[in-house]
């Protein structure tokens, strides 16, 4: 009798719990309904000490498409891509509080990177001005860090640690970062697009990535003579998948 | 009475915790995808490609965009232009949202977008490469505070190939094979290769393309030894941008997580192992059917160094132990 009560219950959880499961690709709302959604079944990431295999069955989209007059391959195991590309900052306020001469301030934000795709990604950081107050007339110059044998440059990191060394530059540490940043102290100033400097990777991977996270750390040093004033500028980080 | 001003600070107090916080701090996180779109396109043709936009983080306004980029470097890297230029025409077909319109977009949110891409009569064959982004609006400047504001564009490439008759120029070569050595010798004008035989080896492989279409090229790396032993590495089908050149991977040593992991600057191959004399490395590629196949070849040395030195100190060990031991018993 216990056997065929337990047996009764459990059927009762399993019939919807079957019926969830069977059903087809259908969206519903109370606004719409989809015939055709697309299911994926079968996905999935194994691995072993060797290799990395990624897998999908199941996607509608996956070809290369033609007809007259075009072919468009897109889809995301045409290009091998499991993983949509995803960019994320943790913080896109870098608030560097309020500036006290010979003394440096800093700030940081948390960059991340997932791709499952064709491979290769990047990410390219440039400043749209100096660091300036509302109206413009005053300026943080860019950092050359310590300046002599530690100068650095937009491509090139150096040691910045020293109080009487002013500007604003950055560092970077984590998943895929440029070489030169060895280590905390090591700092470049941001490119400026004002200028029609280039945009600089601060960031990329040549191999099938998953997930990277790197650490930008902000840095300003001021000099006493600065004019007192509200400084700030606009980093803009473009993140794109590799062609 | 008394109840009420408990009631109203319990809720000034809840909002104070639960809401003030989230207004200074914005999260960011977008994805997109397709992450590449290859297209080849006749002249006054179009095509439509429906694009993902998704909000993983905070809620946020945000605006399409595209703009050419150009390649830059060795790695694949990419520059993305500031200005729109070039013949190719995009629009989103989307009823309510337009190109550099912004619209926003709640937490755990998607949107689809539809790029059309439309080739004019009279565009001139070859090659249009573009990215497709959306960029987040700026938000509201720290009044009184020293700051900067971080503008993320999140980007799809699209390589677009026009042609009039399906055929496309195809041309490349092997710019370098070249190996990173821990020790360069040079003896009588040439310049020897040399590494220690448990060193991982370092091998890139650069591609130039000549014509005016982007190539996939395909081939091999082969590993001689001078005892025989061979070792076969399979080039990955990476497009090449025309009038370009990239440092290729080869598969599967190009994949070593650790070495990834590390800031060691990427190569085409890594190889590991125990190496012992003269190596050469060929690499065999062709840039697409019908064309001929091109060979590069580099050459390296690798010695036991380390159990040379190990060898050595051992053998002076051993002889002072036997000396000391003769010493020992004459005494």
């Amino acid at each position: 009798m216990k056997i065929l009560t337990t047996l009764l219950i459990g059927l009762t959880f399993c019939i919807p719990i079957s019926r969830a499961h069977a059903q087809d690709g259908t969206m519903r709302s109370n606004q719409f309904r989809v015939k055709t959604g697309n299911i994926n079944f079968g996905s999935g990431a194994p691995t072993s000490t060797n290799y990395n295999l990624g897998t999908t069955v199941g996607q509608l989209a996956a070809n290369e498409f033609s007809s007259s007059g075009y072919v468009v391959k897109a889809g995301f195991q045409y290009v091998h891509s499991i993983i949509p590309f995803t960019f994320s900052i943790s913080d896109t306020s870098i608030d560097l509080g309020a500036l006290t001469p010979q003394t440096a301030s800093t700030a940081t934000t948390d960059l991340g990177v997932s791709f499952g795709g064709a491979g290769q990604y990047q990410v390219t950081a440039v400043e749209v001005g100096p660091m300036s107050t509302q109206s413009g007339s005053e300026t943080i110059p860019d950092t050359t860090c310590n300046g002599g044998a530690q100068t650095c440059s937009e491509s090139s990191a150096d040691v910045w640690d020293s109080t009487t060394a002013y500007g604003f530059g950055y560092n970077m540490s984590g998943d895929g970062v440029p070489a030169d940043f060895t280590d905390s102290t090591y700092y470049r100033p941001f490119p400026d697009s004002t200028a029609a400097e280039n945009p600089q990777v601060v960031m990329s991977s040549t191999n099938v990535t998953k997930s990277q996270t790197a650490t930008v750390t902000f840095k300003a040093n001021i000099s006493n003579i600065q004019p007192a004033g509200s400084y700030s500028t606009v980093i803009k980080f473009v993140a794109t998948p590799s062609y | 009475m008394n109840k009420q001003h408990v009631r109203t600070c319990i809720i000034s107090i809840v909002i104070f915790l639960f809401f003030s916080s989230h207004a200074s701090a914005q999260q960011l996180t977008l994805s997109i995808t397709p992450p590449l779109v290859e297209a080849v396109i006749k002249p006054a043709k179009s095509v439509l490609i429906a694009y993902t936009v998704s909000n993983l983080g905070d809620p946020l306004i945000i605006s399409p965009h595209v703009r050419p980029f150009t390649a830059q470097g060795l790695r694949g890297d990419i520059v993305v232009r500031d200005e729109f230029e070039g013949p190719i025409r995009f629009n989103l077909e989307n009823s309510n949202i337009k190109l550099t319109d912004e619209f926003f977009l709640q937490s755990n949110e998607g949107q689809q977008l539809l790029l059309k891409i439309r080739v004019p009569e009279g565009t001139p064959e070859g090659d249009y490469y573009y990215t497709f982004y959306v960029q987040n609006a700026l938000g509201k400047k720290i009044e009184g505070r020293d700051a900067a504001q971080s503008l993320a564009l999140v980007g799809s490439n699209i390589l677009i190939t026009v042609t009039e008759s399906g055929n496309v120029d195809v041309g490349g070569s092997i710019g370098e094979i070249r190996i990173r050595p821990r020790q360069e010798l040079s003896l009588f004008g040439k310049t020897y290769n040399i590494f220690e035989s448990t060193d991982i080896i370092p091998v890139e492989l650069i591609l130039q393309n000549t014509g005016r279409h982007l190539v996939k090229p395909h081939g091999d790396i082969i590993l001689e030894g001078s005892l025989g032993e061979q070792a076969k590495f399979s080039v990955l089908e990476q497009n090449i941008l025309s009038q370009s050149s990239r440092i290729v991977s080869a598969t599967p040593s190009a994949v070593l997580n650790s070495l990834s992991q590390d800031k060691i600057k990427p190569a085409s191959l890594y190889l590991s192992g125990f190496f012992v004399g003269k190596y050469s490395l060929t690499a065999n590629i062709d840039f697409g059917l019908g064309t001929e196949s091109h060979e590069a070849t580099v050459t390296f040395y690798a010695f036991p160094f380390k159990l040379m030195i190990a060898g050595l100190v051992a053998l002076v060990f051993g002889v002072i132990i036997v000396k000391k031991f003769r010493q020992d018993e004459l005494s």
